[in-house]
């Protein structure tokens, strides 16, 4: 009992006491055509960009990713915004991204996290999980995702764009 | 716990920073066929630290509490309070070395493939050393070590190289070429087995896997192939091996495509034999099965729904001869998938469009001749024996209005119980399912679907429904049920859930009772594997 104590302890402090993550690390990952990039190389440098970790199996990833699809025009023209969809589907589900995101019209980029190492490196356990970065610094994370919700990313890049 | 806010405090600088997430599953079993669980509570903890120092140097360690039992369905290798996750990386111009704990995978895993799946209870990391380099054209890594077995590590050891060559890459006419080498290689020295007269094992304590794989892509059509092939190793069969039972393996796997705009259509091809791998060879067979080197899922679509994951396919990558009326040596089999957006104004689009998409997937033993005394079979390349598995699917996906729309899936799954558990019967079902969502105003939604399973054999039919309302963005409730109304003899079970769950940016807290079945939950926004039982449960997840 003492040692659950104690360890719960330790996690409470931790929580309190660590920084968040400040930034995107720089991990390897794929184009949907089979390409090696790194995660840096992405990144929207000089604006925004709204990391969103997803999966062809993940109903409540893709309601998101859909909903966003019909707003990334404006999203790109008028703020700046880049969408990063990186898909954490093994080989099990991988062949079935390519002709999904064909088949779904989506105009954002699709990136691909194979072995999960990027996912892995945000400390990210559940998904849909999506991170906005203003270059490669995280200003803002979130896991799950309601319906409507995607608007609320939008309010708060303007948020921090009035800081 | 002083040291460690200072440490904290003290490392946060400009060119480093220090972060970590935490991780909860309990549960409160309140009724349990195992009386080690019956009125207990279980709980899995982790708790992951990190530390990146001029963007050079990384340090990870993860430490899991399994306490004061480990939830059901997880290995007994998973015990108490332990260090599980410690590495040391460090990259610089393309070169990376790494020692301690590595995740790792080579093409699609089918050589080689290390991951952490909390979820399934899957750690198969190395304990090792791991060094790396790449530039624009080639990607190479070398690894060696021992893999992870819960709180231990396994008796044999692993080496494995990969290479990765672009040959080409034009972004001009887009086409691209890249070609693939592995070799992963598990040394293992057997003991003499404790038997009389004592006889020592015939083939080598070394077993080679040697893989090859193209990927190519040319505008909208793709293809791939990866082919693997292993050396004579013996043949674990009721955790005995025998010198009369050596054999070779092989895994095929060939990709195609084309994804146009609008359209998008995928087909596998993939071929197994006697492609069992482990870090521990007697790990074949086991129930968790672990130190896992390679990768071999089901190429089957993933579903969602609680009626559409009852019978669910694994894949058959091993040798198994269980009785004379039941042999296999592998699977042979193909997935086909097809996506089309319905365009916004045509007759089926409606106002807003629509998605369509079909998959088509069937598994089979590999034909060939069998013989139970002696041990032994001769498979044919491509023959397809007895099918083990097979499934059809259409799933619609519609917006009616700003404010409605709904998925409509329908599913007919051929399940060979007899070949796939080992077990008596086949299972034909119909499964129809309407997924529904309607957007409310003040950030509230509300989301309900029916299901039910059409089924002559087995359990016979079933039927299911589900309510999930979200007050807000951070807060969500949901009921659901599932009834085997049908099922007289066992009378009508039923298996329901109904809990709420808070979400706050990376932090989610979540609480449920009921009797679930094993499978795919997703409820809450989150989509995650919850296993079978009954009580109440609560889960803590959260990044900082």
């Amino acid at each position: 009992m003492l040692k659950k104590i104690k360890f719960f302890s330790v996690v409470f402090m931790l929580h309190f006491c660590i920084n968040a993550q400040e930034n995107v690390p720089n991990i390897a990952l794929k184009t949907i055509s089979g390409s090696s990039l790194q995660s840096s190389e992405i990144l929207n440098n000089d604006g925004f960009s709204i990391i969103s970790f997803w999966a062809t199996w993940c109903i409540p990833c893709i309601n998101e990713l859909d909903a966003i699809n019909e707003l990334y025009d404006s999203w790109n023209e008028n703020h700046n915004i880049k969408v990063l969809a990186i898909s954490t589907d093994d080989a099990r589900s991988k062949k079935r991204v390519r002709p999904m995101i064909s088949g779904k019209n989506w105009v954002f980029d699709v990136y691909l996290d194979t072995n999960q190492n990027f996912k892995r490196s945000l400390n990210i356990s559940g998904i849909p999980h999506t991170i906005i970065a203003y270059g490669s610094k995280i200003i803002h994370r979130r896991i799950g995702y309601s319906p409507g919700e995607e608007k609320d990313l939008l309010k708060i890049i303007s948020n921090y764009k009035q800081k | 716990m002083v040291s460690l806010v200072m440490i904290s405090k003290g490392f946060s600088q400009e060119d480093s920073s220090f972060y970590g997430s935490f991780e909860s599953n309990g549960i409160y079993y309140q009724e349990n066929e195992n009386d080690k669980y019956n009125e207990q509570f279980a709980s899995n903890n982790y708790l992951n630290l990190n530390y990146i120092f001029k963007s050079d140097w990384s340090f990870e360690a993860q430490v899991e509490s399994y306490s004061p039992l480990r939830l059901q369905g997880y290995s007994d290798s998973f015990e108490k309070t332990h260090l599980s996750t410690l590495n040391i990386n460090y990259s610089k111009k393309g070169f990376g070395l790494t020692f301690g704990s590595i995740y790792e995978q080579f093409g699609s895993g089918l050589a080689l493939r290390t991951w952490e799946d909390r979820q399934l209870g899957i750690n198969n990391s190395i304990w090792g050393v791991r060094s790396t380099f790449e530039n624009k054209n080639i990607n190479l890594k070398l690894i060696g070590g021992w893999q992870k077995k819960g709180s231990q590590i396994s008796v044999g050891k692993v080496i494995g190289l990969d290479s990765e060559i672009t040959v080409f890459n034009s972004n001009e006419i887009y086409q691209n070429l890249m070609l693939g080498f592995s070799y992963v290689g598990r040394f293992e020295n057997l003991a003499v087995p404790a038997i009389y007269p004592p006889v020592g094992y015939d083939f080598n304590d070394l077993t080679n896997l040697f893989s090859a794989r193209i990927d190519y892509v040319k505008n909208d059509f793709y293809f791939g192939y990866e082919q693997v092939l292993k050396s004579e190793d013996g043949v674990t069969q009721f955790g005995l091996i025998l010198n009369d039972f050596v054999k070779r393996g092989s895994a095929h796997t060939m990709n195609l495509g084309v994804a146009k705009s609008g359209f998008g259509f995928d087909f596998t091809f993939r071929r197994l034999e006697n492609m069992g791998f482990f870090g521990d060879r007697f790990e074949q067979g086991e129930l968790f099965g672990e130190t896992t080197i390679n990768y071999l899922p089901a190429l089957t679509k993933q579903h969602d729904y609680l009626l559409t994951n009852i019978n669910i396919y694994e894949s058959q990558p091993y040798v198994s001869f269980p009785d004379p009326s039941l042999m296999k040596a592998g699977e042979i089999g193909f997935q086909v998938d097809l996506y089309y957006d319905i365009k916004k104004g045509s007759v089926f689009g409606g106002k807003y469009g629509s998605n369509l998409s079909l998959n088509f997937s069937s598994w089979y033993n590999l034909d060939g001749e069998y013989s139970y005394n002696p041990l032994d079979y001769k498979s044919d390349f491509l023959a397809f024996g007895q099918k083990y598995f097979s499934e059809q699917s259409i799933e619609l996906r519609k917006k009616w209005s700003e404010n409605f729309s709904n998925i409509f899936l329908f599913v007919n799954k051929f399940y060979n119980k007899r070949y796939i558990e080992e077990k008596l019967g086949e299972v034909n079902s119909q499964i129809i399912v309407v997924d529904n969502t309607v957007k409310l105003e003040n950030k509230r939604s509300l989301r309900f679907e029916l299901q039910h399973l059409f089924n002559k054999d087995d359990k016979k039919n079933w039927y299911g429904y589900g309510l999930e309302y979200n007050f807000n963005y951070n807060f969500s409730a949901y009921y659901n049920n599932i009834v085997n109304y049908q099922n007289i003899e066992d009378d009508k079970p039923n298996y329901y859930s109904f809990g709420a769950s808070y979400t706050k940016n990376s932090s989610r807290f979540s609480l449920s009772y009921g009797k679930q079945r094993g499978g795919l939950l997703c409820y809450g926004g989150i989509c995650r594997y919850v296993p079978e039982f009954k009580g109440l449960s609560f889960s803590i997840n959260t990044s900082f």
